[in-house]
């Protein structure tokens, strides 16, 4: 009769709790001239289950920067809410917008104030420079991060990356003979590079899908805004005025 | 157990579960003023050692192990960069030091263009091996420190103080997880001077040091064409071709080369080398280097019968 | 080891739980369902819990997990509520308000590694608007048109997407019942921690109606023609 009721925590498994979990998706930035854009899917998923097909992970921070978000989702959305306090607090105390390479520093320490209890998002920062020229920073979760042309993150980043390497980069191509590589892409370019990587890691990768964010900045006055207007629903950001302005681009991704 | 070694011991379980407890009622959202100014994120820290949050468990080291990448466990989420080849020496023209831009998570390449040398300031430089971002934030702190010494004793610091100012700081947080592998390169009044420190709170004063995956192989061509009176020419060729040949053997290491040279007056920085280039066409008409590729298959073209000339 | 100290580093893990909660937006608002089941292990322990809780005036949270946590949720947000109320200040509280402040508290517990063992479902309904989000023990949070916790999320999803997506705003009241029971009735025969007895809320622009406990009428005679798994496989 002893046995009659068997109490769950006599039971031997003494797991741990983990406070983390993989939420999916992909994050991507390209840096042109004198624009940025960042792009990453809508879905949002634990293991084989899509949560929603709708969860942002790029977020405009200011009119020159923003950030995508990718990893552990609360860590992420906890994350960008703490850089946009930060932001705020430095605006009230200079009455101007932090500069980009500044946020990226600011990503950097307080990212790495968590050193010993990581957030686990990789981050990558895009948009424009004091000097007008396009930028992407990208981060570890723990803080260290570089400035480049562009980047690939999360779930699809051994995808995608390549591709860049290949497309932007162009790595492993010889260019023909009596001709040369273009020495920047154009923002229409940049956009179909986005758009085909996210189309093709939708077809290849079960955690990407369902919808596409593609933020632009363009730098004072550029003339890349030509390359906008037949630019199907495209919806502007911009808070200020005669300053870098900021677009979305949405899209539908394969759902299924 | 004894209460009373506990209470004082600094790297116990316990100690380290009271220091985390004491920093989580601090937490990190307890800002300064200085958030508002514009010291930004560095700005407390000046007053001391920044306040890390750390995981309320009984053992923090453990969970952080768990969680990251601490070379035992490629599989767990997050990923810490590894992999690098880095070497520094001294030679009467200064030092010379030069590393490799690849990083590793894994087997995945995640970036070929990871700045190995970090600028501490005009005349001081730091290399990165292990975990990237410790490597760059301490050492971006240790810059600041190392202003604040000028300011203080209206004169340079040492590379000798800065590099031992880092290692004090690594060893407080011995056993905490940190990884960092870096040599400390500078001229300062006792002349050129390289300092090896790691995360395990070694440091090491010498001539010529590498460090990293792939530092074997940059040891082996480092050894054999080292002297002290050599040419600038030939020192940074020396740095260029030890580097060439870590890439060229050890999976983790490659992409390009970043080669810099300490002198009296500051740091230079030479150039940043294509390592397959290298293989093939060597490093392009730069002082030093013999001219053609250093790929094996390259030098001994058309010197036997098994690697026949192009025809 | 002392019980503080226990409750202070180590997590627990849950004891007394509940299972799924559902949940769908339709033309009037939204519709939440939970069984009144509350376990203990493998033991159908309590057959009177109720796990539909109404917040404030246009909010209700359904729970899944563990039941004590719950209940703690429950009595920190009625103490939110009245601090609201005394300040009498013209503004109260509405869905999306209290699904933010759950998911910071969640995300904070996650954080100290002293988690509200819990997956939650807040829905409601305020100036026209329906409302509908996911927060769980991680601090993880979503929202979407239809929602499932637990089992839920694997037997019922699939059918509350098919049935409601893209029909948001044209589902009547007396469909979305349909629904519901029906996703109820999957999961009763399927979840061995489910219960034939169920509570449904609906949130509208009239405020929040939470049922009397209903019953899913099930037959069990097409269990003697299963053959091939299991104890029987003859």
């Amino acid at each position: 009769m002893a046995d009659m009721v068997s109490i769950p925590h006599s039971q031997p498994q003494q797991h741990q709790f983990n406070p983390y979990t993989e939420n999916g998706g992909t994050i991507l930035a390209i840096a042109g001239a004198d624009f940025s854009v960042i792009a990453g899917d809508t879905r949002q998923s634990e293991g084989y289950s899509i949560q929603t097909r709708y969860a942002p992970k790029v977020f405009r921070l200011t009119d020159k920067a923003v950030l995508a978000v990718n990893g552990f989702a609360a860590d992420g959305n906890m994350f960008v809410k703490k850089v946009r306090q930060r932001l705020e607090w430095y605006r009230h105390a200079h009455a101007k917008d932090m500069p980009i390479r500044a946020i990226a520093r600011l990503i950097q320490t307080m990212l790495y104030s968590r050193r010993f209890f990581p957030y686990y998002v990789y981050n990558i920062l895009g948009g424009i420079e004091e000097d007008g020229t396009g930028a992407v920073y990208s981060f570890d979760p723990v803080g260290s991060y570089e400035r480049e042309a562009c980047r690939a993150a999360g779930a699809a980043q051994s995808l995608v990356q390549p591709f860049l390497d290949n497309q932007i980069y162009f790595k492993n191509q010889t260019p023909a003979p009596g001709t040369s590589f273009p020495g920047h892409l154009s923002l229409s370019t940049v956009l179909s590079l986005v758009i085909d990587s996210f189309t093709s890691a939708t077809e290849r990768h079960i955690e990407v899908g369902d919808g596409l964010e593609m933020y632009i900045v363009l730098a004072k006055n550029s003339p890349s805004i030509q390359s906008l207007r037949d630019i199907r629903g495209m919806s502007e950001l911009t808070a200020t005025e005669d300053g870098e302005r900021v677009f979305v681009v949405r899209r539908d991704l394969k759902k299924d | 157990m004894n209460s009373f070694v506990d209470q004082f011991s600094t790297h116990s379980p316990t100690a380290q579960l009271k220091r985390a407890q004491k920093l989580i009622a601090a937490e990190e959202d307890d800002y300064s003023d200085a958030a508002w100014g514009s010291q930004a994120g560095f700005g407390g820290m000046i007053k001391g050692i920044p306040a890390f949050k750390v995981p309320a468990v009984a053992d923090p080291t453990a969970f952080l192990r768990l969680h990251t990448d601490d070379h035992a466990d490629p599989n767990c989420r997050i990923k810490i960069q590894h992999g690098t080849t880095t070497l520094a020496f001294r030679f009467k023209g200064g030092v010379i030091v030069a590393v490799d831009s690849r990083a590793t998570a894994g087997s995945y390449v995640a970036s070929g263009t990871v700045k190995k040398v970090i600028e501490i300031n005009p005349y001081l430089l730091g290399t990165m091996a292990g975990g990237a971002a410790d490597c760059q934030f301490w050492e971006t702190y240790l810059g600041m420190h190392c202003r604040l010494h000028e300011l203080r004793n209206r004169e340079r610091i040492s590379v000798s103080a800065a590099s031992k100012y880092l290692s004090n700081l690594v060893y407080s947080y011995k056993g905490m997880g940190l990884s960092m592998g870096t040599m400390i390169c500078g001229w300062d009044k006792t002349g050129p001077a390289v300092f090896y420190v790691d995360s395990d709170g070694t440091r090491l004063k010498g001539d010529l040091f590498s460090v990293g995956s792939g530092s074997t192989f940059a040891y082996g061509v480092l050894d054999q064409g080292y002297r002290w009176d050599l040419t600038d020419e030939e020192a940074q060729e020396l740095g260029r071709r030890s580097i060439f040949a870590a890439g060229h053997r050890d999976a983790m290491s490659g992409n390009t080369c970043n080669l810099y040279h300490v002198k009296e007056e500051g740091w230079d920085f030479i150039g940043n080398y294509d390592i397959s280039k290298m293989y093939y066409e060597g490093p392009g008409d730069v002082p030093g280097a013999p001219g053609g590729g250093y790929g094996y298959a390259i030098r001994t073209e058309g010197r036997s019968a098994a690697n026949p000339p192009p025809s | 080891m002392s019980i503080a100290a226990q409750t202070d580093s180590c997590p627990r893990q849950p004891i007394v739980t509940g299972t799924s909660v559902l949940a769908l937006k339709y033309k009037d608002g939204v519709m939440m369902a939970a069984d009144n089941l509350a376990s203990y292990g493998s033991l159908a322990r309590f057959k009177d819990i109720q796990r539909l809780h109404p917040v404030g005036k246009y909010t209700v949270i359904g729970a899944g997990g563990d039941m004590s946590d719950f209940q703690y949720i429950q009595k920190f947000l009625e103490q939110l509520i009245i601090e609201e109320f005394t300040s009498q200040d013209g503004h109260d509280l509405g869905p999306a308000q209290i699904h933010e402040y759950l998911s910071q508290v969640m995300y904070s517990r996650r954080s100290k590694i002293n988690p509200l063992w819990n997956s939650l479902l807040v829905g409601g309904f305020k100036d026209g608007k329906s409302f509908l989000s996911y927060v769980d023990l991680l601090g993880t949070t979503y929202s979407a048109t239809t929602l499932a916790t637990g089992f839920g999320a694997y037997l019922a999803q699939p059918i509350l997407r098919k049935e409601v997506e893209g029909r948001e705003n044209e589902l009547t009241e007396e469909e979305a019942i349909r629904i519901m029971e029906s996703c109820m009735k999957v999961l009763y025969y399927r979840d061995a921690r489910s219960l034939d007895k169920y509570q449904l809320a609906v949130i509208t622009a009239d405020g929040v109606k939470i049922s009397e406990s209903r019953h899913l009428s099930t037959t069990w005679s097409f269990a003697e023609g299963i053959r091939g798994y299991g104890a029987q496989t003859q």
